[in-house]
């Protein structure tokens, strides 16, 4: 794994706009940055992160079929009592899962350390899913990168196939916080897919979505959904006026509320207590457990739910060196041992891990000058050097 | 909110179909990307620039059909015999417990049309709501897919005498047709009874998006 400096493409903005990538600079400020990328043999994609991704999704299956039937995984999750029945008859109808992504600190050497599991509202999906691919392939033809050269990314077919296997008979309707330019377009390349699927589907905003009479969920027409994606979390949902209508809908969402199980930096401590010392995972806990202990005084405190590295804290010989501010942690938090990112050349990348589906599908990279990963993280290309 | 996007844009329904891809490179056969990535909807428009749903709120009309009876549906050939049928039974099996009751015939007769109601010989004396008008038809979906479901329809008093093309449901909805009784084009209007809510997803938190960790 290295970070090499390729230069951008000339005119790179106005390829971007071409191909409907909008927010590739946010508030003013960069997010899409390919001066440099990351470069990877293939052994180490293979051998470290894709093969070790589908074996901790399935880790991560076999977890979910026991905490829907242990209450006091539920509960150590903080997932709400009257949400139980939910969650739990998701999954025993085998509602299917669209996506995830696993987030993983590895630097090239020693095994990749999960650090969570973004299963039920990851994105980035386009930027990688797309804009990545054509970077790679305008790079191979104007011989900016090396012949040969390739990428761990077949997203998009994956997310085409698995949404032509998974799509009910019906309308698919794909819905998000459209004010936001990430969640817009997450969501609006998810129904591109759709399309191509041979779905026939609707965009709108959360605050569109209604539910009739008949406890089916409908858009501004009043004709009923038959699936529903929403990039929006299954914890807020719940909270919502319609969240206690979910249980009797017929409507089908994605992701489903089973995925609220993994969801949850709690299932971080579920799959240690599962699998010590497996290579992947980190020792982690819940706070409150006399276990954190053997942590030592280097561990990084996460709340249960959060997003964008949101009030996560990092210990180091048992003070506190670096920390976020966020709106979580009312639910309670996890401590984890400390695998920090690597460093390269003073900035530190995020590697995510894409499932679409049971299997791995691709990478995304996301880089940071500090510690913790929050929304000024850069989105860096990545390609496999030909063998 | 997405309100300044909604100008002039219709629903954000998508038709079905497949667009040819917009790069097709040579010789691939064993890498670990995808073959070809192409986009139907957001090349064109852009991420930020996707046609949403209208945020028009108010309640639009169905476009439903409505017969008399399951011969006047199959003759119309928009709807499949078999599904005239099936939907008559749907509508049949509703009628007993959805037909509005009134407790004398006079009052059911006002909004039903004189000679358009009877007793419903279910209820019991001394129950006063005995009065029931007759089904005169009934309402199903031009598709299969536009998810309605069938449902019993009454005359619905207009007036002097007749109903000039006038039905409602059980719920209070109400169906005008273009020319008459046995036209099989209406448009539904829910009745307060029926009313869909909008607006219960995403007061909980706005504005996320899902990358982070350390």
């Amino acid at each position: 794994m290295r970070r090499i400096a390729c230069g951008e493409r000339p005119g790179w903005r106005s390829i971007a706009r071409d191909a409907g990538f909008a927010f590739h600079t946010i508030d003013g400020e960069p997010y899409w940055d390919e001066s440099h990328a990351y470069a990877f043999t293939l052994a180490e994609i293979e051998d470290d992160i894709e093969g070790p991704s589908g074996e901790l999704h399935a880790l991560c299956l076999d977890f979910a079929a026991q905490a829907v039937t242990d209450e006091r995984i539920l509960a150590s999750l903080a997932i709400p009592e009257p949400v139980w029945d939910t969650v739990r008859a998701s999954w025993r109808r085998r509602d299917p899962s669209l996506y995830g992504r696993l987030d993983f600190s590895y630097g090239g050497t020693g095994p990749a350390k999960l650090l969570e599991y973004n299963a039920d509202t990851p994105t980035a999906l386009y930027e990688t899913a797309v804009f990545q691919w054509l970077w790679l392939e305008q790079g191979l033809k104007d011989g900016r990168l090396p012949a040969g050269s390739d990428q761990f990314n077949a997203l998009h077919e994956r997310l085409i196939a698995r949404l032509a296997e998974i799509a009910p008979p019906g309308l698919f309707a794909f819905a998000a916080d459209t004010s936001g330019p990430e969640d817009l377009g997450t969501a609006g390349y998810l129904q591109d897919c759709a399309v191509q699927a041979g779905c026939e589907t609707i965009l709108l905003d959360l605050a569109q979505i209604g539910l009739r009479a008949d406890g089916a969920f409908c858009g501004p027409d009043e004709r009923p959904f038959a699936a529903l994606f929403k990039l929006y979390p299954w914890e807020w949902a719940f909270q919502d006026a319609f969240g206690s209508a979910v249980a009797a809908a017929p409507t089908r969402f994605l992701e489903p509320p089973w995925k609220m199980v993994l969801s949850n930096k709690g299932l971080l401590a579920h799959l240690w207590a599962r699998e010590p010392g497996h290579p992947n995972l980190l020792p982690a806990f819940f706070e409150g457990d006399p276990a954190c202990a053997s942590l030592g005084g280097a561990y990084v405190r996460k709340p249960l739910l959060s997003r964008e590295g949101a009030n996560v804290e990092i210990f180091s010989e048992g003070a506190r060196i670096a920390g976020a501010d966020g709106p979580y942690g009312a639910d309670g938090f996890i401590r984890q041992g400390l695998a920090a990112l690597p460093c390269f050349d003073g900035r530190r990348p995020l590697l995510g891990a894409w499932i679409v589906g049971d299997a791995p599908a691709g990478l995304c990279i996301r880089e940071s000058d500090g510690p913790i990963t929050g929304d000024g993280a850069l989105f860096v290309p990545h390609l496999i050097e030909p063998g | 909110m997405a309100d300044e996007r909604e100008t002039a844009r219709g629903f954000g329904h998508r038709p079905t179909g497949r667009s040819k891809p917009a790069v097709t490179p040579p010789d691939r056969a064993a890498t670990k990307r995808s073959q070809t990535v192409s986009t139907v909807l957001v090349a064109g428009a852009g991420l930020a620039a996707l046609s949403l749903g209208s945020l028009d709120r108010t309640v639009p009309g169905r476009d439903v059909l409505v017969y008399p009876d399951v011969t006047a549906c199959a003759a119309d050939a928009i709807r499949t015999a078999d599904d005239c049928l099936s939907a008559y039974n749907v509508a049949r099996a509703a009628y007993p417990s959805s037909a509005p009751h009134y407790e004398s015939l006079p009052r059911c007769e006002q909004h039903h049309g004189s000679n358009h109601c009877e007793t419903d010989g279910t209820v019991d004396l001394p129950d006063p709501m005995r009065f029931v008008p007759r089904m005169a038809g009934y309402l199903l979906g031009r598709t299969a897919a536009d998810g309605v479901t069938p449902e019993p329809v009454y005359d619905h008093s207009s007036g002097e005498n007749g109903h000039h093309g006038a039905y409602c449901t059980g719920s209070g909805g109400r169906i005008t047709t273009g020319s008459g009784a046995h036209a099989s084009s209406g448009t539904l209007k829910s009745g307060s009874a029926q009313a869909t809510k909008f607006g219960g997803f995403g007061n909980s938190g706005r504005g996320f998006s899902s990358f982070g960790g350390s």
